[in-house]
């Protein structure tokens, strides 16, 4: 049972899990292609944005700019491989345009211009930048009264930069309860180990002495995710902030947890090996309910 | 001109200088802001680790920790990209390195749109604006390894601020080991009777590329390169257009207030007329790509270089 009391049936967690699967393809596949960009810190994220997209926020693809959508502003915008993968299973633009990212004329640029891409609700990718902007989005609700949540995901090394720190006070002082901040813990930062690189635990105990509301889960269990994002977008006259405990690289063995496959392309050897691994990890498709794409 | 195509990009050239002057002096440190794997800083940090301050992602607060260390007298470098350390960290650079005059170096990665791939955000197109602007900052742009390792060289020879633009991808190698580089000095690659094109960092081997194809059409392009952008070579680039009596500016930078300015400015000043033109970002962003496509689709390749060279030299 979640705070807010609804058991998300288990159909629908088994769905959102194979739009992870989904998901984690497209980024493997389409960094591969680019030969160029950053799964790991994208394939750590994919089920927070699996259960973002496809369950918990209030979006409609067909009208991406509508006034009281949901936001969400993807903090760690070098990880914009999710989020591509995301926008286009989600129906936002056609799934063989993601072959085109990071190539001259493509929509879907190095890391996310929100004036190129319908679904995009920020430009970020220069870290601490996005969050501090999705305050501004949450604040915009405030003061007109519109109904939007506003999702922002930062990566436990951008907890680094003293702007999130900025824009967490500013988040507590404003009462700035339609945000929710979500922590990729992967533990792991360009230079090596979160831990070792910056130390920044507690991380709970910051964000609450920061007047937060924190939950910590598993952000692997898609059952927790749901049920977590769903209860943080209740009022509560506080922001609130999930960390979620993930592995860098999930999904793929040999990028699981090593640093450098932080911004590193597959070659095609290692591209085949993934490809082969996922499809291992693809369930008896007579067992699932929720079906393959 | 045939060039060798380089084994590693400038910024590598720099760190493994930078590696072998550790063991060389023990007085200078070396700030990070956790993308030493990048920078290659991390070579330093490996080998004297007490020597090395990873700051995690915090380019403003790094840039602050180096010029407070500075103020102790301590030689201090501080490693990272163009886009963080010129724009989240410009402050602290202006105010609080340049002002006190401290003895901060700034080995800046991804100048211009060499970091194509990575987007807009990842590409210092307005670095050389930002830091030629700041009162009594060196700026030095190395093409190459020779030239990068003789910045570090530079940079450290002296005390005061100086800002050094490295590239991400390895292009050519233009200079013999040993060749000797000065502050305030520059390069003339080739010489030529017909046009001085001026330029700095990948752009020389651009302008290389463009003179090689002007000769076919029987025009003698000189190619001076200002590896040193502030001070620059007044008394080189006078020499050169005196005789070429047309210069042209290449520049992966915004051409608003780039060394094109500077410039023309100059000229202006020292009354000399001459057909005159920019090659650069045009007031506008470039976008994600690869290098040789954004350059042309942006008008900085071989080929823009060219047709602007033949419309300076109608203009004569
Ligand atoms: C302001 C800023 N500084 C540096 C970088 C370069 N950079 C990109 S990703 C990264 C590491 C991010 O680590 P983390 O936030 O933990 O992300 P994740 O592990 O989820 O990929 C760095 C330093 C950047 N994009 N922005
Ligand atoms: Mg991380």
């Amino acid at each position: 049972m979640t705070e807010a009391g609804r058991l998300v049936p288990e159909t629908r967690i088994r769905q959102l899990e194979q739009h992870a699967r989904d998901i984690r393809r497209e980024i493997v596949t389409m960094v591969h292609t680019a030969q160029s960009g950053h799964c790991g810190g994208s394939l750590s994220a994919s089920d927070i944005v699996a259960a973002l997209y496809f369950d918990v926020m209030k979006i409609d693809p067909a009208r991406p700019r509508m006034p009281d959508r949901d936001r969400f502003v993807l903090s760690k915008g070098h990880a914009c491989p999710v989020l591509y993968a995301a926008l286009a299973l989600r129906g936002y633009f056609p799934v063989q345009e993601l072959s085109t990212l990071r190539k001259n004329a493509s929509r879907l640029q190095g890391h996310p211009v929100s004036t190129y891409l319908p679904g995009l609700d920020a430009t970020s990718g220069s870290l601490g930048m996005g969050f501090a902007q999705a305050i501004g989005m949450a604040l915009e609700a405030k003061m007109t009264g519109a109904q939007y949540r506003v999702y922002s995901l930062l990566g436990d090394g951008e907890l680094n930069e003293g702007l999130v720190w900025e824009a967490a006070s500013s988040a507590a002082k404003f009462g700035l309860d339609n945000l929710v901040a979500i922590i990729d813990r992967n533990n792991l930062q360009n230079d090596g180990k979160a831990d070792d690189i910056m130390p920044m635990e507690p991380i709970d105990r910051k964000f609450e002495a920061f007047n937060w509301r924190v939950l910590t889960i598993d952000g692997h269990d898609m059952a927790a995710v749901v049920q977590t994002l769903e209860s943080a977008a209740k009022a509560s006259g506080k922001p609130t902030c999930i960390i979620a405990r993930t592995i860098k690289g999930k999904g793929v063995s040999f990028m699981e947890d090593q640093r450098e496959w932080h911004g590193k392309p597959p070659s095609d050897i290692e591209f085949t090996r993934a490809c082969k691994e996922m499809d291992d990890a693809e369930p008896d498709c007579t067992e699932t309910e929720g079906g393959r794409r | 001109m045939n060039l060798v195509p380089a084994k590693i990009p400038t910024r590598r050239a720099i760190a493994d200088r930078m590696l072998q002057s550790g063991g060389q002096r023990d007085d200078f440190v070396v700030f990070e802001s956790d993308i030493g794997y990048s920078t290659y800083s991390y070579l330093f940090g490996d080998a004297y680790p007490k020597r090395y301050f990873n700051m995690g992602i915090a380019e403003l607060g790094t840039m602050a920790a180096a010029a407070g260390m500075a103020a102790e007298g301590r030689p201090t470098v501080v490693c990272g990209y163009g886009v963080f350390l010129t724009m989240r960290a410009l402050e602290a650079v202006r105010s609080f390195v340049c002002y006190p005059h401290l003895n901060v170096k700034i080995f800046s990665s991804h100048g211009g749109v060499t970091a194509a791939i990575d987007g807009v955000t990842h590409q210092a197109t307005e670095d050389i604006a930002f830091m030629t602007t700041l009162p009594g900052m060196t700026v030095l742009v190395p093409c190459d390894s020779a030239s990068a390792r003789a910045a570090f060289d530079l940079c450290l020879g002296f005390v005061g601020p100086a800002f050094v633009r490295l590239m991400r991808d390895p292009l050519f190698e233009l200079y013999p080991e040993g060749t000797e580089f000065r502050i305030g000095g520059s390069h003339t690659p080739r010489k030529g009777k017909d046009l001085t094109i001026a330029g700095y960092g990948d752009m020389v081997f651009q302008a290389l590329e463009a003179a090689d194809r002007l000769e076919q059409e029987g025009i003698q392009a000189e190619v001076l390169d200002l590896y040193s952008i502030k001070p620059w070579d007044q008394k080189s680039l006078r020499e050169s257009i005196q005789r070429t009596g047309a210069l042209l500016i290449a520049e992966n930078h915004q051409r608003r207030n780039g060394l094109g300015y500077e410039l023309a400015a100059w000229c202006m000043k020292e009354g000399i007329s001459l057909p005159f033109a920019q090659i650069g970002l045009d007031d506008t962003f470039a976008e994600s790509g690869s290098y040789p496509l954004t350059l042309e689709k942006f008008g900085m390749d071989p080929a823009s270089i060219v047709s602007s060279a033949r419309k300076l030299i109608a203009e004569k």
